[in-house]
């Protein structure tokens, strides 16, 4: 018996050392590449000189005009009320969206609860905000063969260059287009939940934080129940959440903060991977600037572009600059 | 008996997670868009995996936390050994590894714990990866407190008649309130039900004590805790939510479950079930533990006890805790 737990834990204590080794090899990569660390640590040190909790907030409420109209119009047909879209700025109504045509009514009913939550948390970043609060940016959600989401599908080489790829078109057109979004809402709050002072802020954000992790986990787990079918490119619908993750990764720097899908086998069994979790269990955070690459579709640092095509409002503008290397 | 290279691989999980992600990545013919650093690591990691085990490093020193702060992850470490021990058994048939109970306070031994004969191929894999996370959360917790860490205490995860679910299954009206039993590890419908009363208290309290923490290093962490709660909270109600559609006493039972804690943490109407709503002349699901404002709630670490304890009153011990939890917080309160 002890021998068991003797091996117990050198086998544990192994994970930790290679833990400990992948970050020494993340850390010496990132150094030459001016790789995602470094940024990370500029951008907290920047936070706590010029970023106010009102920043972070409408930062976060472009992101939840984003969703919160991408679920609107997969439910109702329509973007979100006109009231909820004026403020700071010049506010801009989302075109080019669609209702779904919902086959799977359980699906329809969470795309529904979505839906509510996502206008909720811009109402209540509204709220928050009060006077403060930016207008809603222009919203690309449309499906056309330059759409931002044909533009995402093309780059996870989904589809060919120059196709089209319709989010509203089938209940897994739709799953796809939350995928693209839901794990990117939840690490652009958990990134910022430690940049926000105001504890009462700090609260809410937590609360929202769970909120879009929930969102992310009735995608993925409705995903991986059809995972093991054909997917739009690789063998399987898993496949396919693999690429669209890797696309992310591409654009956020050298940083690995995305999974998809993908089942590891082992002695013990299939596991699955609903949860994108770093070595210790902890699901990923992106900075601001990382959460723009992705949404901006972009690795450069450009303050416009993908589903935002004339930026953001506020003043977290900006991508980070993750362009590659010369030398890679 | 336990099955030693089934036990082995729980500490594991994750870090074959992503290295068969890479190694897809790369079988995809992606490995353009994968970066030179992932690049590396996968090598690395490929022959690392068959490499022979080092020794076990020297412990990580006390940090420098707060006090405050050590007793919310003291606290937080109690909810991870109970979710620890529950998801392992019923994955793999065994508990927390023998090394990761030490600390300080009184070690206690788990009552109950058995491998779950899954009949849904899907739900088995859900089971291991839920153990891998809590396993994790169990060992990085402990790790940020070295040795300030408090030791496991005395857990209840029966499923006998005698057991902690089976009081609270009474308590809610899921089984017979005088004769019935609830066994979590019967069926796949009866783990879900099982996670779902233990994973949304797991939500619900870091969600409580996020603001109450005063290390941005630490709020970093337990808001990525936090996250990771909430999509096990999201995957066990999916599921309970889907297979409810033809079996409708799984959300009725949720329902109760939801019930039963919400009668015994306090006077708030908070907590929520499962079954539809109806939202601007729709049907909607209720998945996410959230309020009127789409924002997940959160419990005071004496309303999480009170759920924990099993008991609505301001005591020290019971339920899923039948000596109490180690660490300086460690009272519920009066509902």
């Amino acid at each position: 018996m002890n021998t068991d737990l003797d091996m117990i834990d050198t086998l544990a204590a192994h994970g930790e050392r290679r833990r400990d080794r992948r970050a020494f090899f993340k850390a010496a990569v990132g150094a030459a590449a001016v790789g995602a660390g470094a940024f990370l640590v500029s951008q907290q040190a920047q936070a706590q000189t010029t970023l106010t909790d009102a920043d972070i907030l409408n930062f976060a409420l472009n992101l939840e005009y984003l969703e919160a109209n991408f679920y609107y119009y997969a439910v109702y047909g329509t973007g979100i009320p006109a009231t909820s879209i004026t403020g700071v700025g010049t506010p801009v109504v989302a075109t080019g969206g669609q209702k779904v045509a919902f086959q799977d009514s359980l699906l329809a009913e969470m795309a529904r609860e979505i839906a509510e939550d996502e206008l909720a948390h811009v109402n209540f970043l509204r709220s928050a905000l009060g006077s403060a609060a930016v207008a809603q940016p222009a919203i690309d959600i449309g499906v056309s063969a330059t759409s931002a989401f044909s533009t995402a599908a093309q780059a996870a080489t989904l589809i060919p260059a120059g196709a089209t790829f319709n989010p509203y078109s089938s209940d897994l057109a739709f799953l796809y287009g939350a995928f693209l979004f839901e794990d990117v809402g939840v690490t652009a709050y958990k990134g910022a939940s430690a940049l926000i002072t105001n504890k009462t802020y700090l609260d809410a954000a937590a609360g929202i934080l769970a909120a879009e992790a929930y969102h992310a986990s009735m995608i993925r787990t409705t995903i991986d129940q059809l995972g093991g079918n054909p997917g739009l490119k690789a063998s399987t619908i898993r496949g396919d959440t693999e690429l669209v993750s890797a696309a992310r990764d591409s654009l956020d720097g050298t940083t690995d903060l995305d999974q998809g899908l993908a089942y590891v086998s082992s002695g013990a069994g299939d596991t699955s991977n609903i949860v994108p979790t770093d070595g210790n269990g902890i699901a990923f955070g992106r900075t601001t600037g990382q959460v723009l690459n992705i949404v901006y579709l972009n690795k450069a640092q450009v303050t416009a572009g993908g589903f935002f095509p004339a930026g953001v409002n506020g003043t977290i503008r900006s991508s980070a600059n993750n362009a590659p290397a010369t030398n890679g | 008996m336990i099955d030693r290279e089934t036990l082995l691989e729980v500490f594991d999980i994750a870090e074959r997670r992503r290295t068969e992600r890479r190694r897809f990545l790369r079988m995809a013919g992606t490995a353009a868009a994968v970066t030179g650093a992932a690049g590396l690591l996968a090598a690395c990691n490929n022959g690392d995996d068959k490499a022979i085990p080092s020794p076990a490093p020297t412990p990580t020193p006390t940090s420098s936390l707060v006090a405050s702060d050590v007793d919310i992850l003291n606290f937080a470490l109690n909810l991870e050994y109970l979710e620890a021990n529950y998801y392992s058994f019923a994955a793999f048939g065994t508990g927390v590894n023998a090394s990761s109970q030490t600390g300080t306070g009184t070690q206690g031994a788990v009552t109950g714990g058995a491998k779950v004969p899954f009949a849904d191929a899907s739900v088995a894999a859900y089971a291991r990866e839920i153990a891998a996370d809590e396993n994790q959360h169990v060992l990085f917790l402990r790790q940020q407190l070295g040795s300030a860490a408090v030791a496991m205490p005395a857990i209840n995860i029966d499923g006998s008649a005698t057991g902690a679910f089976t009081a609270a299954a009474r308590a809610a009206g899921v089984v017979d309130a005088t004769s019935g039993t609830f066994n979590p590890y019967a069926s796949d419908e009866n783990w879900l039900l099982g996670g779902m009363l233990l994973s949304d208290v797991g939500v619900t309290a870091y969600k409580g004590a996020a603001s109450l923490i005063s290390s941005s290093v630490i709020l970093d962490a337990a808001a990525g805790i936090l996250a990771v709660e909430a999509y096990h909270s999201g995957l066990l109600r999916t599921l309970l939510y889907r297979k409810g559609l033809a079996m409708p006493a799984l959300r009725t039972n949720a329902d109760k479950i939801s019930n039963a804690r919400d009668t015994i943490d306090n006077a708030t109407d908070d907590d929520v079930g499962i079954s539809p709503v109806t939202v601007n002349g729709g049907t909607a699901s209720s998945i996410v533990l959230a309020d009127n404002n789409g924002i997940v709630y959160g419990r005071s670490t004496g309303d999480v006890l009170n759920v924990a304890f099993l008991n609505a009153g301001a005591v020290t011990s019971g339920g899923f805790f039948p000596a109490g939890v180690n660490g300086n917080i460690k009272a519920s309160t009066a509902a």
